[in-house]
């Protein structure tokens, strides 16, 4: 055809082309080359999610090598609001599948507003398997969901080791805020928050690892691509001994109280035990609202450790420590008597003993075995408050005893400096009366009469009570190994523990022993009881009831001290504990024959 | 059935070749775009192959009978076209929201892939009488033309199946252009075209159409979505740099952060794989393609044949361009697939048939 008519339109669809050419060309220079890295990079970010791998934390086991604590493999659900594609959608399809209420995701949201929006929050740990199943088949339903396969602590005796053990559980948003403290931790993360397991944090943690993982665009796990392999926190080996601290616990179980036990060579921690106790299993598997109030608001405390955090009048164990005293000071001796009639009197107040027709004419060794209170009236008033309160301050009582375990709570053995500087008062001979036999501002946890027991039942020597006995890595390497610190080592004059531990083998071995009905077969225990005023002078409650033992009563290889509260007697309530504590360490049969407590001291 | 040797002889190879290299591309690129559907790669490569085949038959028939008796039959055929796209909104096959399929003896077609070579031969068959006598066309004269383009555009809107629609408009356009227009009819049709976009924004888009607009001109408006699937887009397209992740190494597409990146959004796929190198190479290819469409129209025998050619010429850049500037975010995103690349029956078929006309023009450019 050729006609001159169409060749300015081709000038013009030339022109067309060759333009679409270079705009397009410009566009693709300009994404490609100018941008590709840029580009590339957004890719790589799409495709890539870097996931944490948690690390399995460090095992506790008991001195024989029983597990305490370890880990368990669990299911939890996480969301990542970067693949979220409708929030309503994701957010109350969730909800309907695990049965929750929406306002809980959206306030775990919130609590991780500061991280990145590809970073995975955890919206319920620890799901049953049916809900895995659930969620699992949803999945194209609920983008932004996926579940995580994470080590989960595991507390196979729940309450039993409670206060030991303690718990973990999520760190919360206000220690989140400490950026310098727990710089390593985000949120969801466990971190120990009682016992061993906030002591030795830092060991047990372990290191997490990482896994660069490729995803599809709804948060699908394509394939992973590299793995920093976790390292696993290192294990704790402890003095405690399972099978006694079961006995300590079933004894304690249905009541208020605490015992411990301690190797009194090393002080070591063998027995730990207070109730009313809690699972912290709970803790582990992030404690619901409802869980937590019901334990954080019971009157009876269960979250108080009462063997190191509870303050309670020793009552007449406390005579032990003046015994010890007296006698080192040759203020008594082992044949000066006081005649008890009943009741002493002091100023203008006649101050009773325990037995209303008295003891007669008392010796030390019959003083600590019918546990005169007469007696020690006048000892302590011989003895004054100071040289009391010296005493016990060295063996530990009163004080700190530096326990590896958080919070311990201070006692009190007061002295006239303790009363000027609290109360700038003077301090008043009569209040020493009250202060021999274990009352007025007497205040010990009973790991303070632990130690107390510990120093008679070594002759002489205590230490620093130790739970943990060495750190192993999960190579089986020993990291740590805690060599027993001595407390109090006293050159005592020769014979006092002698005559002490006399007495004591007395209370519960020989005739009028105020806890004769806890004698053990075969095995030689030696004990104190103790009967201590609870509340004020108008409010009574129920006397706690207390025992500090040893045995075998000549070479001591546990040294206890046992507290119920409001148990009324020292020998009826506490001493039968220390009892089958000794028998099940001693593997003796259970006497069979039912005794009837003495309702003495 | 006798074919003339000459007529063989004067086959376009030029057209050919290109054509095949293209859709050789594309099948190559099929194959890694549909690896990470569950169903497999083969799947899809089979039903367009099958696709080709029946295209290729349809080629030959379009071939065999001269263009200018098609031409003359043009108004049944164009009925016939009408025919099905209305067919379509009473018995089509819903996907995702929209119905633009039937089903005729087992396969899914899609008629208004089919409209667009219909349209093209129908208006060419009305308007080489006006450019033989070289009359520009007055505002009077596109009434027609133009009342035929509306009726089957407002059929396969109604589907909805906007990309489509906006083709054979730009196309119908582009061919009265083609034939020449009075200055006036200019005039009106600037102004006219000028208003049309509030008009349309007001009465006609659907909401998500206006979305999609919304995000076009502003990418972050809706990161979630509309704006989302641009943005995954030009992702892919920009990580390819210079060489490209290579083929099947594609991230983006393969795990599934383009929608339709088989079909409308295909060019990413390829672009991410080749790199600019390689959508350079596929530009060229697209370019010579139109460039050799366009000299079939300059060198026809008549101006029926040169109007046809130019009709389906634009057919082939309207949707190239558009294709490709909706993938780096050039224009809104629009259903339209890129010519032989883009997986589906219907549209390599009837972009086979245009191949088939201008192959028809080109071999009888000599015939008198």
């Amino acid at each position: 055809m050729k006609e001159e008519k169409f060749t300015a339109k081709y000038k013009w669809c030339t022109l067309v082309l060759v333009l679409t050419m270079t705009v397009l060309l410009i566009r693709l220079w300009d994404l490609q080359i100018m941008r590709g890295a840029e580009m590339r990079k957004l890719s790589e970010q799409n495709r890539i999610r870097v996931k944490k791998v948690v690390a399995a934390r460090g095992i506790i086991y008991d001195r024989t090598g029983k597990v305490l604590a370890d880990t368990r493999p669990s299911f939890n659900i996480y969301l990542t609001p970067e693949d979220i594609k409708d929030f309503s959608q994701t957010v109350d399809g969730l909800a309907e599948l695990l049965k929750c209420d929406r306002e809980e995701i959206i306030e775990k949201m919130k609590a991780a507003s500061g991280m990145p929006p590809s970073f995975p929050i955890k919206i319920k740990p620890d799901i049953p398997m049916d809900e895995v199943a659930k969620v699992e088949a949803h999945r194209v339903y609920i983008p932004g969901i996926s579940i995580q396969i994470e080590p989960k602590r595991n507390y196979p005796y729940a309450a039993s080791f409670a206060h030991v053990i303690g718990y973990v559980s999520e760190i919360s948003d206000e220690e989140l805020k400490d950026k310098k403290k727990y710089k390593d931790y985000s949120p969801g993360d466990y971190i120990g928050k009682y016992g061993l397991e906030r002591a030795y944090e830092k060991e047990l943690r372990g290191t997490d690892g990482e896994k660069r993982v490729e995803v599809d665009a709804m948060g699908r796990e394509i394939r992973t691509l590299d793995v920093i392999e976790p390292i696993p926190g290192h294990s704790l080996y402890l003095n405690m001994d399972l099978d006694l601290q079961l006995t300590a616990d079933k004894a304690l179980e249905t009541r208020k109280g605490a015992a411990i036990a301690l190797n009194p060579k090393t002080g070591g921690v063998l027995v730990l035990a207070s109730r009313p106790g809690f699972d912290p299993n709970l803790f582990a598997s992030g404690i619901s609202k409802k869980d937590w109030q019901k334990i954080a608001l019971d009157k009876a405390h269960p979250l108080q450790n009462r063997a190191i955090q509870g303050g309670y009048p020793p009552g007449s164990t406390f005579k032990i420590l003046l015994a010890l005293k007296a006698l080192d000071l040759g203020i008594i001796n082992e044949r000066t008597t006081f005649h008890c009639g009943g009741g002493f009197a002091y100023g203008n107040r006649v101050f009773k003993c325990w037995k209303k027709g008295g003891h007669g004419s008392v010796s030390v060794h019959r003083a600590i075995v019918e546990s005169c209170d007469v007696f020690f009236y006048n000892v302590g008033l011989k003895l004054g408050v100071d040289r009391i309160h010296e005493l016990g301050d060295i063996l530990g009582m009163g004080r700190l005893t530096g326990i590896d375990l958080p919070a311990e709570q201070r006692g009190l053995i007061p002295s006239t400096q303790w009363k000027r500087r609290r109360y700038n008062q003077p301090w008043y001979e009569g209040e020493t009366v009250s202060v021999a036999i274990g009352q007025g501002a007497v205040w010990l946890t009973p790991i303070h009469l632990a130690m107390l027991s510990s120093f008679v039942a070594n002759d002489g020597k205590n230490f620093k009570p130790q739970v943990v006995n060495r750190i192993v890595s999960n190579q089986g390497k020993v990291i740590k190994t805690f060599e027993p610190v001595v407390n109090a080592e006293l050159k005592l004059k020769p014979g006092v523990v002698k005559i002490v531990k006399d007495g004591m083998r007395g209370v519960v071995n020989e005739p009028g022993g105020t806890a004769g009905a806890s004698k053990v077969q075969n095995v030689l225990m030696s004990g104190k009881t103790g009967t201590a005023q609870a509340g004020s002078q108008n409010v009574k409650l129920g006397d706690h009831a207390w025992f500090i033992a040893y045995a075998p009563s000549e070479d001591a290889s546990i040294a206890m001290s046992i507290l119920v509260e409001h148990g009324l007697h020292g020998s009826s309530a506490a001493a039968p504990i220390a009892k089958s504590i000794t028998e099940t360490l001693f593997k003796v049969k259970p006497d069979i024959k039912e005794a009837k407590a003495h309702e003495n001291r | 059935m006798r074919i003339d040797k000459r007529r063989y002889y004067h086959l376009d190879w030029y057209l050919i070749i290109n054509g095949l290299f293209i859709f050789g591309i594309g099948m190559m690129n099929l194959i890694s775009a549909t690896s990470s559907f569950s169903s497999g790669s083969w799947n899809f490569i089979i039903k367009q192959l099958i696709a080709f085949v029946m295209g290729l038959g349809l080629m030959l028939v379009i071939m065999y009978y001269d263009y200018r008796m098609i031409a003359n039959h043009s108004k049944w055929i164009y009925a016939g076209g009408i025919f099905l796209v209305i067919l379509v909104l009473i018995i089509g096959l819903a996907a995702g929201g929209a119905k633009r399929w039937i089903s005729i003896f087992g396969f899914s077609i899609q008629p208004s892939e089919l409209m667009k070579p219909i349209l093209v031969v129908f208006l060419a068959n009305m308007l080489y009488d006006r450019k033989r006598q070289n009359l520009p066309l007055s505002l009077k004269d596109i009434m027609k033309p133009l009342f035929w383009t509306l009726l089957p555009f407002v059929f396969i809107v109604k589907q909805p199946d906007l990309g489509t629609g906006i083709v054979i408009i730009l196309v119908s356009f582009a061919m009265l252009w083609y034939v020449g227009l009075k200055k006036s009819t200019y005039a009106v049709l600037f102004g006219v075209g000028a208003i049309s976009p509030f008009f349309a924004w007001h009465y006609l888009m659907k909401p998500y159409q206006k979305m999609r607009v919304l995000s076009f001109i502003n990418i972050d408006a809706d990161p979630a979505g509309f704006g989302y699937h641009a943005k995954q887009a030009i992702i892919a397209v920009g990580s390819g740099r210079f060489l490209g992740k290579g083929f099947m190494s594609g991230t983006q597409h393969k795990l599934q952060f383009i929608p339709e990146h088989h079909t409308d959004f295909i060019f990413t796929v390829f672009s991410e794989e080749w790199g600019f190198i390689g959508s350079v190479v596929l530009f060229a290819l697209f370019i010579s393609f139109i460039n050799r469409c366009l000299k079939i129209a300059m060198n026809a025998h008549d101006e029926l044949g040169s109007i046809m050619a130019f009709g389906v010429a634009s057919i082939f850049y309207v949707q190239f361009t558009i294709n490709v500037m909706m993938a780096i975010h050039l224009a809104p995103v629009v259903g339209i697939p890129l010519p032989l690349i883009s997986y589906g029956g219907s549209s390599l078929i009837s972009m086979m048939m245009c191949v088939g006309l201008l192959l028809n023009i080109s071999t009888r450019r000599y015939m008198f």
